[in-house]
């Protein structure tokens, strides 16, 4: 699509995008590492449990197997407290630690060989890239070339107007909590939030969309398998633009290593009328805790106040700023 | 009672006899219903009661908290409010006047905003409670919005933020979950008839079993800004028993960009 053939219809729209198109821009300001303007020779160190988003280039695999370590008291492996991706945020979805495509700011572009970042999240095929359809690609290939260029509202990521991430993306859009209960594991997502049903409640009917989807799990071992379905399908990948249709289904395995310090989330995505084949994304994920220094985007958590010496964090409200408003409050600030 | 029965027809034992046997058995029937009737409030290992599971109120507080006849958008309700009117200063009811006013456009829950506290509690939706030792993480249906009360003896935050739904810290009083909620921001209303709040409101629930399916909530409100003295309020809620009953998510506030998303196929 041309940039410059505006729809009349959509001019104000534009007007207001325009203000609303800084909204990525400002966060992956806060987020990216300005690239020195001279190559280093050796490419900087990344720390497990340091500052900053990126926290290795590799990761380690886990296997589904047993699980040894402890136990809720309904039975379930207790992998309760504070997660989060190990790799990057949302920028992009096959090239991680890449930066955002078609960034006009070179200072945010990544430089050095594809081999040197963190590998694609689609594990499977190996090319690393997302089995689309034609059709989808070029919507795909549409949305990239608008997202910093947004003249119409469909080029905004639904996650800058505090829309829920979905599944797969808020596994990698700030760190999160999961706590578990009787027939329940639970994530409270940075934006959005997830029951999982380990009951044996009957799934939504079909006709009812959701944002997350409808989650159905049980245990396997150290294995968590869930099962979504009644996708919107609007929550994309990331600012890459990436999506799955209201026809998906998603089976996830988060399989978590029996010391608890890390997971491998291994999901299998099918959707016949967006991809040309099932394919699978691999979201490596570390525990933080007490034993961390708190990150300003992974574990975000402040110490609590109280009598004793021991130290006990506290995470403050998850509601979106913009949330409670997204395009609507941004149109009536923006008449002030 | 079978064994009552077998004993008489055996004809083993005189009337006198037989009168003690049933008053011990009596008086231990009566003590054991004692205690069912305690223990039936569900209860968490640690022994407080434990709240987990799926609520909302058939209160139409929402409507008005305050005593109101009929009108176009609301039926008449005799109000939740103890004394039945909201102490507001005089500068502050006028403010209220206009959001009543305005409330066809102005009222928050209309744009899907989080509801705050208490209007989540007796907003007419089901909110589930996720309950733990140390916390109880709500999730509002309406919204989806999620509030966490820290039952871990931690008091507020010394460098508070305002938050939506305020800071929550609960003890226990017995039985009855008692939970200070303050560090409000001035952005959510008490209900539909524009009762508002400033960002100095202080709550203090007071959640009780009534039954292990009811549950009596009662707040007192505060906020120098807008009341002259605190004030409460009090309503039932119900847990829902329905087969298979749970909540379905609800961002409604993405609904006005519904449209957009996700790309489609181009029309032929």
């Amino acid at each position: 699509m041309n940039s410059k053939k505006i729809n009349p219809k959509l001019s104000a729209c534009t007007a207001l995008l325009a203000g609303l198109s800084l909204l990525p821009l400002l966060g992956s300001a806060e987020e990216a590492k300005p690239t020195p303007a001279t190559p280093k020779p050796a490419q900087r160190q990344l720390k497990l449990g340091g500052q900053g988003i990126e926290q290795e280039r590799s990761f380690e695999h886990i296997e589904s197997g047993k699980w040894t370590g402890p136990k809720t008291a309904d039975g379930q492996p207790d992998i309760q407290g504070h997660w989060s991706n190990t790799i990057a945020n949302h920028n992009n979805f096959t090239d991680p630690q890449g930066g955002i495509i078609n960034d006009p700011n070179p200072n945010r572009i990544a430089h050095g060989p594809r081999e040197e970042r963190a590998p694609s999240r689609v594990s499977d095929p190996v090319d690393g890239q997302v089995p689309f359809q034609p059709w989808a690609l070029e919507k795909v290939k549409d949305f990239q070339a608008h997202f910093h260029d947004p003249i119409k509202p469909q080029y905004i990521e639904p996650l800058a107007r505090c829309a829920p991430g979905g599944v797969p993306k808020s596994l990698f859009w700030h760190g999160y909590e999961i706590s578990q209960y009787p027939g329940y594991v639970l994530f409270q997502f940075n934006s959005g939030t997830r029951i999982i049903h380990l009951d044996d409640k009957p799934p939504l009917p079909a006709n009812i969309k959701l944002w997350n989807g409808d989650s159905r799990g049980h245990w396997e071992g150290n294995t968590l398998v869930v099962e979504v379905n009644n996708h919107n399908g609007k929550a994309l990948f990331g600012r890459s633009g990436e999506f799955i249709s209201e026809n998906g289904h998603i089976e996830e395995r988060y399989i978590f290593k029996n010391d608890g310090s890390r997971y491998l989330y291994q999901a299998v995505l099918t959707d016949p009328t967006v991809y040309t084949r099932p394919f699978t994304v691999s979201i490596p994920a570390r525990k933080w805790t007490e034993k961390d220094e708190p990150n300003g985007w992974h574990f975000e958590v402040e110490p609590a106040t109280h009598a004793g010496n021991n130290l006990i964090l506290d995470h403050y409200e998850r509601v979106c700023t913009e949330n409670n408003g997204g395009f609507g409050l941004v149109a009536a600030e923006g008449k002030k | 009672m079978t064994t009552l029965t077998s004993f008489k027809r055996e004809n083993r034992l005189t009337s006198a006899g037989m009168a003690i046997i049933i008053g011990v058995l009596l008086s231990g029937c009566l003590i054991t219903q004692a205690v069912a009737a305690d223990k039936k409030i569900p209860r968490l290992s640690h022994g407080k009661p434990d709240f987990s599971g799926i609520w909302q109120t058939t209160s139409a507080a929402d409507y008005d908290l305050e005593p109101h006849s009929n009108r176009k958008d609301a039926p008449p309700g005799a109000g939740i409010v103890a004394g039945s009117y909201i102490p507001y200063l005089p500068k502050a009811l006028a403010q209220k006047q206009k959001n009543f006013a305005a409330r066809a456009t102005d009222d928050p829950a209309l744009k899907g905003y989080t509801l705050g506290v208490p209007r989540g509690i007796y907003y007419p939706e089901p909110f589930q409670i996720f309950q733990r030792k140390q916390d109880l993480i709500l999730v509002h249906q309406f919204g989806h919005s999620v509030r966490t009360i820290n039952t871990n003896n931690t008091d507020h935050p010394k460098d508070p933020y305002d938050w939506w739904l305020g800071d929550s810290r609960g003890h226990w009083e017995g039985d009855t979950l008692v939970v200070d909620v303050k560090n409000f921001n001035d952005k959510t209303w008490f209900d539909r008839a524009g009762n508002y709040h400033s960002d100095a409101l202080h709550v203090i629930e007071k959640w009780k079993f009534i039954d292990p399916n009811t549950v009596e909530y009662q707040a007192t409100i505060e906020d120098p800004n807008v009341f002259s003295r605190p004030w409460d309020i009090s309503v039932i809620l119900y847990r829902h028993r329905e087969k298979n009953f749970q909540l379905i998510e609800d961002y409604r506030f993405t609904l006005d960009y519904d449209e957009y998303y996700p790309p489609k196929p181009e029309k032929p």
